[in-house]
């Protein structure tokens, strides 16, 4: 099921002649879906664009059926959305200020409370939640404004760089926690990032932009699918120029990438591949840690498409 | 050893099916948020002790006049509802100038300001609403001064039959009060993040507003100019309400120069009420503005 469709979308903020979004082309599914770019890629403009809080300057776009030029209400209504910055006033308690964003989505008092108190432990604000959100971790706050857009059970829900001030551990986490509303909760999710690394773990599909440009939007497996080439890593004094030069002498074709070497099969069988390398190591002396099949990287398709 | 029965279920992530509110019960719930948060409400206890501090304050002077007409048995004349904002005006004055901000600067500064554009309502609505529960508040905090002075004064003997016309007229020029307080107090706590530059702005507003227009009043007297005199009622919320009872209501001025006709005072209530509405505009262009950042 499609629930978000761009048609040429095209944002220029006031009579700038750079579009903050140019001609962009979209569909969006269920599961967890990342949009990832540089700052100021247009990532933030495409959701504002997208909850009808900033109107396009050409194009069309619907999210869950609703246009969102004209039912921007109903939108907000089954959306939730969770900002970039800091958004949680510091003198109140998380418990009562989930339950407040909750009521203005429209939940009666009693489910607001409960469902409050649900999300709350869903996000890992159990103990937590009695106290000011003044003084709140980062890895606090930002579970605190996960729960607040996700209080009214939206059909979907709309992250704008939820790792962002994240120490590696709450980052994990916080990935998980993503993870989770896409695929248990059954909630489709749009996630920004401007980390590719983070996102190609997390999302099902992967739109890419760069400077409002749409570069690509694939299923994330398109992008990690195996390269067809081999990887090799070998220990030992001077033991990448050794291998190298020995696969050389067999006209094996190779390059560096780091401490590995990046061996690329030709038509070789990987049988035979595998044998010579192994063979190699044996006569050079060098320890052989590892071969294994490369498989692609969402940072090659910056490495590629966007010029240096 | 005992045995267990107890068993922990995890229920994972349950969907909500049941009924929800429409755009008229979101309003009313934030309505009523906004208007208790301005009292100290579901805020920490500290945030309390100005608002009710100060309506504390307000209320002395009701409570004297009371007991004055119980226990001296002066007549219920001493009553004076409509005059009564402008005795209290130093006080009403500071908790809006305190209290606008807490709807509005509030959110600017901690961000949250973008969670609510997000919801439902959007902008427009929000920012009315807003303003809505700042005019709530302040009318509260104008009646109920009003109310012990009536319900007060009917227990040491007064007749309702005299005190009720007065009285109503004073809630009128009340809610009036609170309309443009409100939108005076709005206008100041929306252009600033800083809390303090915008209880600054409101009270040069209010407080010194009321002060040059009660000055300039005066010499537009002793110039023998009472006419023009009374038109610069529009640049005090307090003197507007104060010649709109006199002007239309037939209550006492406390001021020197009231408007003497009822067209006169029509006009000024027209004008002031152009001028919130103008301001009110601004206000939502200002958040609809702010919704698209």
């Amino acid at each position: 099921m499609t629930v978000i469709q761009t048609r040429v979308l095209t944002k220029r903020y006031g009579g700038s002649k750079v579009a903050a979004l140019d001609s962009l082309s979209i569909d969006v599914g269920e599961g967890v879906t990342g949009v990832v770019g540089a700052n100021g890629a247009g990532k933030s403009t495409l959701i504002k664009i997208l909850l009808g809080l900033l109107s396009p300057t050409s194009g069309d776009a619907t999210v869950l059926g609703h246009d969102i030029r004209t039912e921007g209400e109903a939108i907000r209504t089954a959306v939730g959305y969770m900002p970039e910055h800091d958004c949680l006033p510091p003198d109140m308690r998380a418990i009562d200020f989930v339950v407040h964003m909750g009521r203005v989505s429209g939940l009666p008092p009693a489910a607001a409370r409960e469902r409050a108190a649900d999300v709350l432990r869903h996000v890992g604000l159990a103990e937590e939640r009695y106290r000011l959100m003044g003084g709140y971790s980062t890895g606090m706050k930002q579970r605190a404004k996960l729960a607040q857009a996700l209080v009214h059970d939206p059909r979907l829900v709309m992250l704008d760089e939820p790792t962002n001030g994240l120490d590696p551990a709450a980052r994990e986490d916080m990935l998980a926690l993503v993870r989770r509303i896409g695929h248990d909760f059954g909630i489709p999710v749009l996630v920004t990032s401007h980390l590719l690394g983070e996102l190609e773990r997390i999302s099902d599909h992967v739109v890419v932009l760069d400077a409002g440009h749409l570069l690509r939007s694939e299923a994330t497996t398109a992008f990690t699918a195996d390269t067809g080439h081999v990887l090799v890593e070998v220990l030992g004094e001077d033991a990448q120029s050794r291998m190298g030069q020995a696969l050389a002498a067999r006209g094996v074709a190779w390059q560096p990438r780091g401490q590995l070497l990046e061996i690329d099969p030709a038509d070789a069988p990987p049988d035979a591949l595998r044998d010579i390398v192994r063979d190699l190591a044996a006569e050079l002396g060098l320890g052989l840690v590892r071969i294994q099949p490369q498989t692609g990287r969402l940072e090659d398709v910056f490495r590629e498409e966007v010029p240096a | 050893m005992s045995e267990r029965t107890g068993v922990i279920h995890d229920i994972g992530y349950r969907p909500y099916t049941g009924p929800r509110e429409g755009r008229w019960g979101i309003v009313a719930g934030l309505l009523r948020h906004g208007a208790l948060s301005t009292f100290g409400f579901g805020r920490s206890a500290r945030s309390k002790v100005l608002p009710f501090g100060l309506l504390v304050v307000t209320l002395v002077p009701a409570i004297v006049f009371v007991g004055i007409i119980s226990f001296v048995g002066m007549d219920s004349e001493l009553l004076n509802y409509a005059g009564y904002q402008q005795v209290t005006a130093a006080f009403v004055s500071l908790f809006v100038a305190a209290q606008a901000p807490v709807l509005f600067t509030r959110d600017l500064r901690s961000g949250a300001i973008s969670l609510y554009l997000a919801r439902p309502l959007g902008p427009a609505a929000f920012a009315l609403v807003r303003w809505a529960s700042l005019v709530l508040a302040i009318l509260a905090f104008v009646v109920t001064p009003l109310v012990v002075m009536f319900v007060g004064g009917l227990g040491a003997g007064a007749e309702v039959r005299d005190e009720l016309p007065r009285f109503l007229v004073a809630l009128a020029g009340a809610l009036l009060l609170a309309v443009l307080l409100a939108t005076v107090g709005a206008t100041a706590a929306s252009l600033t993040m800083r809390r303090g530059l915008a209880i600054g702005g409101t009270i040069v507003v209010l407080i010194f507003g009321l002060g040059a227009t009660a000055i300039l009043q005066e010499i537009g007297r002793e110039q023998g100019v009472e006419d023009a005199a009374a038109w610069l009622g529009l640049i005090s919320p307090f003197v507007l309400v104060d010649a709109v009872q006199h002007g239309l209501g037939d209550a006492a001025s406390s001021f020197e120069t009231p408007p003497d006709n009822p067209t006169t005072a029509a006009l000024m209530l027209l004008i002031a009420l152009a001028a919130a509405a103008a301001a009110l505009l601004l206000l939502v262009r200002r958040y609809r503005t702010r919704g698209s950042r």
